[in-house]
């Protein structure tokens, strides 16, 4: 099927996002909670788009690109007045809420905003509550954080405050668009969620591997056994070289 | 029939250039190498022994991956990665059995071997033709003493 972004006729796969669609033909559009390897929910609402649908000419709106699907005949605009306008207002209520983060204070900045005309959250954190850790985790199969609680007291956290069902992974961390998961990763251990893991050892060379809790959990997901987690990458290498050497006359 | 990237031990020489090769190909940014894909281990004066990713048929890392970012192209047979889709959980690195599976801290990337689309930059650099591009094994014996070593001009792809 065929759209049009920012007056450019642009090929869709039915199923795609506008958001796919408007990256993959080289347009920029800002987004904070996205991420292709997880399904998309429209938290951070910054990649709103214009939109004009070929069925209602006379009326445009207003929707986020990360989960809307591509239409035949669409008219798509990324950086219209009223685009730049709603994410001014998104960015002025985010950097309110996380008055101290780098990202969102150079994202305004961008948008022009230096000071944001709302009242400042006290002993803001930089959590902008776009659930992309809540959706990593879930992906990666363990489910070991939520969102919980309500309105402005809203935060993410394991049920309970306890990170019974956490691996260790740290990828909901690495992934926050703000870095607002604290987290420590030491050769003998790795710390989140205020629960600490130890660090499986290589068993040749003694290198730092990943958490014993990931490792079991990794292997009885996908069927392979716990004997594959127990050397690293280098030494493995290393191995295999030496078995085809023995191959070799 | 499907060309493949064959490696024959007994020629190669240990000049690693398909090291190099590798390292340039896949910087992310021009003349910022990145770890390479493949690793010649020289054991002795005739044993050279290039490792790099089998492209396996029942791969452990793709069946660790959770995302999806590690995926099969129908073209080349061969395993790729796609960073965007990547949560850095590295469990792919230590699933590998054979070791190819590496993570790039510099660039926060796995490094795995991707054939380089279907033209591999190892098997184009190697002056021995330990590492060929092809449907057959390379056939005659090499004369090693032949090879003019380390004479191997880049024009790097601009990335």
């Amino acid at each position: 099927m065929r759209m049009v972004i920012d007056g450019r006729v642009v090929k869709a796969e039915p199923g795609q996002t506008l958001l796919e669609v408007a990256t993959n033909a080289g347009f920029k559009i800002p987004s904070l909670c996205y991420h292709a390897g997880v399904e998309s929910w429209g938290g951070c609402r910054l990649c709103l788009v214009e939109i004009i649908k070929a069925s209602r000419p006379e009326r445009s709106e207003l929707v986020t690109s990360c989960i809307y699907e591509a239409e035949e005949g669409l008219v798509v605009q990324t950086k219209s007045e009223r685009v730049i306008e709603a994410r001014r207002d998104i960015l002025e209520m985010l950097l309110a809420r996380v008055p101290d983060s780098e990202v969102i204070r150079e994202l305004a900045y961008e948008y022009g905003i230096i000071e944001t005309a709302y009242v400042k959250r006290e002993d803001a954190d930089k959590c902008i509550m776009c659930g992309l850790c809540v959706r990593i985790c879930e992906k990666m199969g363990a489910g070991a954080i939520t969102m919980a609680e309500r309105g402005a007291e809203r935060i993410i956290t394991p049920p309970f405050g306890e990170a019974s069902d956490c691996i260790g992974c740290l990828a909901c961390a690495k992934s926050c668009p703000t870095g607002a998961i604290a987290y420590l990763e030491e050769p003998d251990e790795v710390k989140i969620w205020d629960r600490s893991f130890a660090r499986m050892r290589c068993k040749l060379c003694n290198a730092p591997m990943l958490p014993k809790e990931q490792v079991d959990f990794v292997a009885a997901k996908s069927g392979l056994s716990p004997l594959y987690f127990e050397v690293c990458d280098e030494c493995r290498k290393k191995q295999s070289a030496k078995s085809f050497a023995r191959l070799m006359a | 029939m499907k060309k493949r990237l064959i490696v024959t031990p007994e020629r190669c020489i240990n000049c690693r250039s398909c090291e190099v090769a590798c390292s340039f190909t896949h910087a992310p940014k021009p003349n910022s190498p990145a770890i390479s894909r493949i690793r010649v281990y020289p054991f002795s004066e005739e044993r050279n022994v290039p490792v790099t990713c089998l492209q396996c048929e029942e791969a452990a890392c793709m069946m660790v991956c959770p995302t999806g970012a590690l995926s099969r192209n129908p073209e080349t047979l061969a395993i790729e990665y796609a960073p965007e889709k990547c949560i850095h959980c590295k469990s792919c690195v230590y699933a590998c059995p054979f070791g190819n599976c590496h993570y790039d801290e510099a660039y926060n990337q796995v490094a795995k071997c991707d054939l380089c689309g279907g033209d591999p930059a190892c098997a184009k650099f190697c002056p021995s033709k330990a590492l060929v591009w092809d449907t057959q094994p390379p056939i005659g014996k090499i004369d090693k003493d032949a090879v003019p070593r380390m004479q191997i001009k880049f024009t790097l792809p601009s990335p």
